[in-house]
């Protein structure tokens, strides 16, 4: 019970931070192969507010982010003038800065051996909750004129400037955004593990968090919460295959790609009003026949 | 004088794209540009619409200097444009390519982007509201909730037509709109242009290789050839120009 409760926490951690990803991959067409370091700095700060300072929870929590949204905002503001695939080496560039800084500073950070003694704060419930939230917020995002000012940066730049877009800031506030979603999963992933170390929050990290949009189909929010699940959760039903579950893993992601390129969903989105509508309907009816 | 472009030129390399390029447009003008391939038409209305900048002279729009102003601001200041290749937004609707158009105005921030403000709601349905009616102008509403990329050519470049009106522009430039119509298709196109022309109001510049049609609606037309204008007139008077026929047509060899 433990072990699963503990994998469900750790794919809904995962689905908060694949919903950065969504919005700044998904919604905007950008790469961020540093994706993870907003991670890291979310993790570390709140961690290190908690452990250094005594400070309560949810205030460290939302200082983190500010924080992570403010150096997003630095590492953001040469780039997004730029063409879109120097974001990916920008963010490269400075998420193994930031790895490697962590690594260094072992006074503060405990370097390699990781940062501890951080409180469990992150339950089950408070995971999903945050999951839940996230996706709302995703969701209405991407039907906001943001949402559709991020598409149509994505699908043509120069027809958009016609459109009197501006561009380099549409592009900020998706990158921002994701920024802020990415660092509050890693508050929660440093309060649920009570431990991180700079390892876990490498450039592989972002790589796979952009797998798991393109798998689950990277125009469908509900695709890549759907890729997220597979992904995370594959690996441990896997277990008994040990050392061939990387090649299960592999072959699979090949052949979505393959022989579904826009991902296992394509362009499809749950359609939740609908079903709202389905259910408020049916208990209407149920009414009538009553009277 | 509502458009006054005044001498620009635009150079590539040692190519000169466009020298010395003047044109005025009042409210309610249908200009046309025509020239052989590669004569800088499109070079010209890169230039207008900010795509590029102009190396030399100045664009002034109601007044106002938007020679050196960004692509997005000139169409907040009301040059709008069409392209020669359709460029519609892939992922969208055909609805939610006009409201691109819209949303850079909506007026609500980003909490509305992540929640159903009651000032979302309002501003969306303003909008959804406007771009139906602009769509219902160029007579796609029927297909509103369509992905473009499933529409027939002609629909999408009437798709086109309609998210750059829904800029609210002074000035419209069209970029070979009639490319790849059949007949029947440039006759709507043709009664589109002159009823969009008298009921916004809007100046109106025209590429076109489809003579039929531009000198049909023009009331004045630009000829251009290797960059430069080689004649300025009326659809009659240019096609009485020496220059243009021998630009179109070539020079008669003189017998010897």
């Amino acid at each position: 019970m433990e072990f699963i409760s503990s994998v469900i926490t750790f794919t809904l951690i995962s689905i908060i931070s694949v919903i950065g990803v969504y919005i700044l991959t998904g919604l905007t067409g950008m790469f961020s192969l540093g994706q993870a370091s907003f991670m890291a700095i979310g993790a570390y700060v709140s961690g290190a507010l908690v452990v250094k300072t005594g400070m309560p929870f949810w205030m460290a929590v939302i200082i983190a982010i500010i924080i992570s949204v403010m150096i997003g905002f630095i590492v953001g503001f040469p780039t997004v003038r730029l063409r879109r695939d120097y974001i990916s080496l920008v963010t490269l560039g400075f998420g193994e800065a930031i790895t490697s800084l962590l690594n260094q500073t072992q006074s503060i950070t405990g370097g390699a051996l990781g940062f501890s003694g951080i409180p469990k704060r992150t339950t089950l419930l408070l995971a999903l909750i945050s999951a839940i939230v996230c996706i709302i917020f995703a969701s209405y995002f991407k039907t906001s004129k943001y949402g559709r000012q991020c598409i149509a940066v994505k699908s043509d730049e120069l027809a958009a400037k016609a459109m009197g877009i501006n561009i380099s800031r549409i592009k900020m506030t998706a990158f921002l955004i994701s920024v802020a979603v990415t660092s509050y999963s890693g508050a929660l992933y440093a309060f649920y593990t009570t431990y991180v170390d700079p390892s876990i929050f490498g450039w592989k990290k972002s790589a796979e968090w952009a797998i798991m949009v393109f798998f689950g189909g990277v125009n469908s929010l509900t695709g890549s919460i759907f890729g997220t699940v597979i992904l995370t959760a594959l690996p441990e039903v896997l277990r008994f295959a040990a050392a061939y579950r990387v090649v299960f893993y592999s072959i699979l992601v090949l052949l979505i790609i393959n022989f579904k390129p826009s991902g296992l969903f394509g362009e499809y989105e749950l359609p939740v009003g609908k079903i709202i509508k389905l259910f408020k309907g049916g208990r209407k009816e149920e009414k009538g026949n009553a009277a | 004088m509502l458009l006054d472009v005044k001498g620009i030129s635009k150079s590539f390399g040692g190519v000169k794209a466009i020298q010395n390029f003047s044109l005025t447009a009042e409210k309610g003008d249908i200009i046309g540009i025509i020239g052989p391939n590669g004569a800088g038409k499109t070079s010209a209305f890169n230039v207008i619409s900010g795509v590029y900048t102009a190396d030399e002279g100045t664009i002034l729009l109601d007044g106002k200097n938007i020679t050196k102003m960004e692509q997005y601001q000139i169409t907040r200041e009301g040059i709008s444009r069409t392209f020669q290749n359709i460029r519609l937004f892939k992922g969208l609707t055909v609805l939610q390519n006009v409201m691109c158009a819209f949303d850079p105005l909506s007026k609500y921030s980003i909490l509305g982007g992540l929640l159903p403000t009651p000032k979302r709601i309002s501003e969306e349905r303003k909008g959804r509201k406007m771009c139906e009616h602009y769509l219902e102008v160029v007579g796609l509403l029927p297909y509103k909730d369509e992905r473009p990329e499933n529409m027939a050519y002609g629909l999408q470049r009437r798709l086109e037509i309609a998210r750059a009106i829904a800029c609210e522009p002074k000035v419209l430039l069209l970029d070979e709109p009639a490319a790849g119509l059949n007949p029947t298709e440039v006759k709507d196109l043709t009664e589109l242009i002159e009823r969009l022309s008298k009921d916004f109001g809007f100046a109106i510049l025209l590429i076109e290789h489809r003579l039929e049609l531009v000198m049909g609606v023009s009331q004045k037309i630009y000829v251009l050839n290797f960059g430069k204008t080689i004649a300025v007139g009326t659809p009659d008077e240019v096609r009485e120009n020496p220059e243009v026929i021998k630009a179109y047509l070539g020079e008669e060899e003189k017998k010897c």
